[in-house]
Order: structure tokens, then C-alpha cells, then sequence
């Protein structure tokens, strides 16, 4: 599950992000949409954690993986200077999946800032393609708008400070999304930050939608064993009415209607 | 091939490499890794009377060589450590050798694990006494930084089950001789250190402190010449067997434990890097024993020379 994997390409998107590319045949086999991979990232000799990543694309027939990250600390740092022909550890594909969408269901993407990474293998599969609602800061960080576009995805766009599409919140955009569609074949796909995932959930709950939503917190062993990344869902029988989950294992990705808003 | 069996009292382990508790979670997380019955011992994840949520997120922190966690003791509790498949009746099956880590918040919720699995005692080989936990508000590190209150918890495992015991010792300590020794009298039939140093990381962006406990405890690399250094010296006051552990990341760093004192060693955080480290660690002890041309890892307990 462990491999070392070569990157064949390490290049930059804009504003900071990033697309890699490991040759990692036995990961790209497996990978589904939602699931991850844990990157021990070569150069960083005194940092010894992993870094978690969510898988964006898988080529089987390539042996191709897929990461869209974003330089924001030292280890993607390290990642960004590294070059193709040098390798990493990858542990993977790990995790849960998104429940893959039929050739009923609508998919009805949500994600925020990169968020779109996680979200694209899904989008790929997805045998009728729908809409991706896209909210970020800002311009800067509209990500892989092209490549769902490519995939025959409308994308609706929201910024908060309104230097493209709705100034707002990704989630307003939810009801235009829904217009004219059959609501009992619509699904709603989630991935960004924890506080629009909680809103979009609660929004989902409100509305009666079919919704999975992609959580995670600070990771560290990445298989189950630690209990660092740990996420509120319900559980009836616990006296406070919630239980830890680990992300990691039980998720990332769980029902909209598991999740504790409380 | 030399050779790896080590003997802690009652308990002969076919390798001298267990797991930290907290970083193997309860074996079968790394089952589809490796077959855990290959490991000297599993130690699991500490056992309470009650399920335990722990605490809030983000519950750790990388730091320069090492980390700080402060999970604070989720747990399933005993009943459903006992009687779920993923948990007892699923480390019975694997043929591991199991040490089953305890903890509470009063002397006599210790009591009550200890009785329970000695009830239920098929497949265990010991228990290992959690007095050490940086990252609880009760019990934990407050019965270990007194030696007397330590001395309490131990004598009342001791009480309530033939089992064999270890105490696992704090290094938040000034005289940690004294802890050992007071392990000893009361019963414990080895001691093991160190749980990790209470330690602090603060985000200078947002003014907050990384983990939302405020302070957790410091484990990996960076910790490793303390351990080493208190493996020393509790090894020196004491006959009963010491466990070493803090930072191991290699063969190499193993045998330091050795020399200095520890009759078996344990590997925690360079599982977080490397899910296969332990086994790499065992094939690294036996490469260096073979290297040196020394037959057996006992040759090697306690052989730091000094002067």
C-alpha cells in the first residue's frame, strides 16, 4: 500500500497551486473519488509526518496520480521545488469514496478554494454531468475551472469579494442550481473548508437533498491508528449525541445526515 | 541471524520491538500491512471503564524532529474493547503477543480494568499502567509525577490481577530513580519509559497554540536523548526489566536503548512516517548485532560503558 512513486510532472497552475503527477500504477488502479494519499515528502529531513493529499485524477490505464496542492507551509514547499524523475513515499488510495454518481443522478458539485481537486475524479466518472458550484476568497484561487468545463460540467461561480461570478457564499448558489432539475435524482457532492461544508450539509438537511460532504482535520497516521483527525458525527447513543469519527478511516466523505451540526 | 528473543520477567517476546500505545491503535489498523504477530508485542491504545471522546481538534502538531499530540484517550472503554470484533477478540485471533494499556481517573478505575482483564485474561500477556498521560485533566500525570500516589496505582493493580504489569513512568520528573524503585516495591514487574514531555507550539500568525489543548506531548527524534538518558538511570535502580522508548526511528536508535539499559524497546511515532518501521527496526537490530558479531540481543542490556 506503501510505494515509492516517481513524479513525472510537478508544475504550476497559478497563484500558488500546484498539479503533480506519480507514476503510482498500483494506487491509480484503486483510486476512487474522495479517497487520498499520504505523501512522505523526500527533502524534509527534520519533518517526519506525511503529508495527507486529496487524490484529484487517476489514469489506470497510465498509472497515473493525480494531486492539486497548494504551497501554504514547509512541506509543500519542499514538494513544489521537487522535480520529475525524483520519487516519494505514497501511501494509498486511502479512505472512504464518494458514492459514485449513476447515470440517474445529477451530480451537483460543491466545493470551495481547492476543494475542486478532490472532486475531479468523481466529476470524470460521472456517467451525466452536472454542475460544479465553485466559492473561493477570490479570483486567485478559482482553480481547475476548464478542466470541469472540459468534462461537459457547468460551473457556477461565487467569490466573497465578488471579483468574479456572485459575491457570496458558494452555497447561495444552490437553489439556481437546483431550478428545473428533479430533486429525488439530484446529489449534492461537498469538499472545501469544515464551516462551508457544515453550512452546505445543513442547507442539504433543509432542503432534502442527497448530499456527502468531505471532512477532515489535522492527519497524522492516516490509516485509523492515532485519533488525531478525528470529525463530530451523530451517534444516538452516546449521552452527548455525538461520537468521534476518524476522517481517515471512516471518511473522509460521509453522509450529510451523519454529520453533527451541534 | 542473531539472536532476537528478550525475556521481560514471566514473558519471553520472540523480538525485542513492541509498539507505543496511542500509535498502533489496536493492531488492526496496520493488519493489512504486515501480520502484527510478527512484532515482539502490540501494546494497544490505553483502556479506560468508560468510552472516552478525548479531546477537541486539532489534536496534533509537527514540530523540528518530532510532534506534539494531545489525543487525550478516545476510547471504546472496556466492555466494548472485550466484546467487539475489532477490538480483543480480533487481537486474539492475529496471535500477537498483546500488552493492553489501562488508565482512569481514580485509583480504583484502574482497579476495575486491571479485574476485568485479568477476568478475561486469554491472550493477554500484560498490562501496562498508564500514569503518565500529559494530555488528561484527571488521573494520568497526576499519579504520575508523585511517587507515592504512583505507588498507590500500582498496588492496586497489583491487587486486582495476576497478570503481569508495567508501569509506564513520565519523564515530567526531576528523580525519575524514584519512580522506578516505587514501581518496584509495589509490584510492577517492569517499568517503561518515557510517555512524551509536555511541550507547547503556538501558530505565530493567529496567536493561538496548535493543538487546542493547549499543550500536548512532545514525541519522535527530538526526545530521544532524554529517553536514553532516563532509560540510564531507571534501568540502574531497579532489577525488575525496562522497556525503552522516545524517538526510536531505526536499528541504531534501538541499540542505544539496549546499552543503555532496556531489556526490550518500543516504537511509536516513526510508525506515522513509516507504517512498516518496527519490522525495519527489528531487521536493523539483528544487522547491527550481526555486523558486531554478538549472538543475542541480551549480550547488549545495560553495556554502556562508562568511564
Amino acid at each position: 500500500m506503501d510505494f515509492e512513486c516517481r513524479i513525472k510532472k510537478n508544475e504550476a497552475l497559478k497563484s500558488g497551486y500546484r498539479r503533480i503527477v506519480f507514476d503510482a500504477p498500483e494506487i491509480a488502479a484503486k483510486a476512487q473519488g474522495g479517497q487520498f494519499v499520504h505523501v512522505r515528502i523526500t527533502p524534509l529531513r527534520d519533518r517526519i509526518l506525511r503529508r495527507p493529499f486529496s487524490i484529484s485524477n487517476a489514469d489506470p490505464a497510465a498509472g497515473e496520480l493525480t494531486v492539486v496542492y497548494k504551497v501554504v507551509g514547509l512541506g509543500t514547499a519542499e514538494l513544489a521545488r521537487m522535480r520529475a524523475g525524483e520519487s516519494c513515499r505514497v501511501l494509498g488510495p486511502l479512505g472512504n469514496a464518494y458514492t459514485a454518481p449513476t447515470e440517474e443522478t445529477f451530480p451537483i458539485l460543491a466545493a470551495g478554494g481547492y476543494g475542486t481537486a478532490a472532486l475531479y475524479l468523481t466529476a470524470k466518472n460521472a456517467p451525466r454531468k452536472g454542475i460544479l458550484l465553485l466559492g473561493a476568497r477570490t479570483k486567485d484561487d478559482l482553480i481547475l475551472v476548464e478542466d470541469f468545463q472540459k468534462l461537459g460540467f457547468e460551473v457556477r461561480i461565487a467569490t466573497n469579494d465578488g471579483s468574479a461570478g456572485h459575491k457570496g457564499f458558494v452555497t447561495e448558489l444552490l437553489d439556481g442550481a437546483l431550478t428545473g432539475q428533479d430533486r429525488s435524482r439530484c446529489m449534492v457532492y461537498g469538499c472545501g473548508p469544515t464551516p462551508m461544508l457544515l453550512a452546505l450539509g445543513k442547507l442539504t438537511q433543509e432542503k432534502q437533498l442527497a448530499a456527502e460532504l468531505s471532512l477532515d482535520q489535522h492527519m497524522c497516521c492516516g490509516v485509523g491508528a492515532c485519533f488525531a483527525c478525528v470529525v463530530k458525527i451523530k451517534d444516538a447513543s452516546s449521552p452527548d449525541g455525538w461520537q468521534y469519527s476518524r476522517s481517515c478511516k471512516e471518511g473522509p466523505v460521509y453522509n450529510a445526515t451523519e454529520v453533527y451540526y451541534g | 541471524m542473531a539472536d532476537l528473543t528478550t525475556d521481560l520477567g514471566r514473558i519471553r517476546l520472540k523480538n525485542p520491538v513492541m509498539t507505543a500505545s496511542g500509535t498502533f491503535g489496536y493492531g488492526m489498523e496496520y493488519d493489512s500491512f504486515f501480520p502484527i504477530a510478527e512484532l515482539g508485542a502490540v501494546v494497544v491504545k490505553g483502556i479506560a471503564p468508560w468510552q472516552s471522546h478525548g479531546n477537541p481538534t486539532p489534536r496534533v502538531a509537527e514540530v523540528t524532529s518530532g510532534m506534539l499530540n494531545a489525543i487525550g484517550l478516545q476510547g471504546p472503554g472496556i466492555d466494548k474493547f472485550l466484546d467487539d470484533e475489532h477490538y480483543m477478540p480480533f487481537l486474539r485471533k492475529s496471535g500477537a503477543t498483546v500488552i493492553v494499556n489501562i488508565w482512569g481517573k481514580k485509583i480504583e478505575d484502574y482497579a476495575e480494568v486491571a479485574a476485568r482483564l485479568d477476568a478475561e485474561s486469554e491472550g493477554i500477556a500484560a498490562l501496562e499502567i498508564n500514569v503518565s498521560c500529559p494530555n488528561v485533566k484527571e488521573g494520568g500525570l497526576a499519579f504520575g509525577t508523585d511517587p507515592a500516589m504512583m505507588g498507590k496505582v500500582v498496588s492496586a493493580v497489583r491487587a486486582a490481577t495476576k497478570l503481569p504489569l508495567i508501569t509506564k513512568l513520565s519523564p515530567n520528573v526531576t528523580k525519575i530513580a524514584d519512580f522506578a524503585k516505587s514501581a518496584e516495591a509495589c509490584g510492577s514487574d517492569m517499568i517503561s519509559l518515557i510517555n512524551t514531555i509536555p511541550a507547547m507550539a503556538i501558530d505565530i500568525e493567529t496567536f493561538r497554540p496548535k493543538i487546542a489543548n493547549v499543550t500536548g506531548g512532545l514525541s519522535g527524534p527530538a526526545v530521544k536523548p532524554v529517553a536514553v538518558r532516563m532509560v540510564y538511570e531507571a534501568s540502574r535502580a531497579v532489577k525488575i526489566p525496562v522497556i525503552g522508548m522516545g524517538g526510536i526511528m531505526s536499528g541504531e536508535d534501538a541499540i542505544e536503548f539496549f546499552l543503555a539499559g532496556a531489556s526490550a524497546i518500543a516504537v511509536g511515532t516513526a510508525i506515522f512516517a513509516d507504517p512498516l518501521a518496527p519490522l525495519k527496526v527489528r531487521d536493523g537490530i539483528n544487522a547491527w548485532l550481526d555486523r558486531k558479531g554478538i549472538a543475542s540481543v541480551r549480550e547488549i542490556i545495560g553495556a554502556v560503558k562508562i568511564g
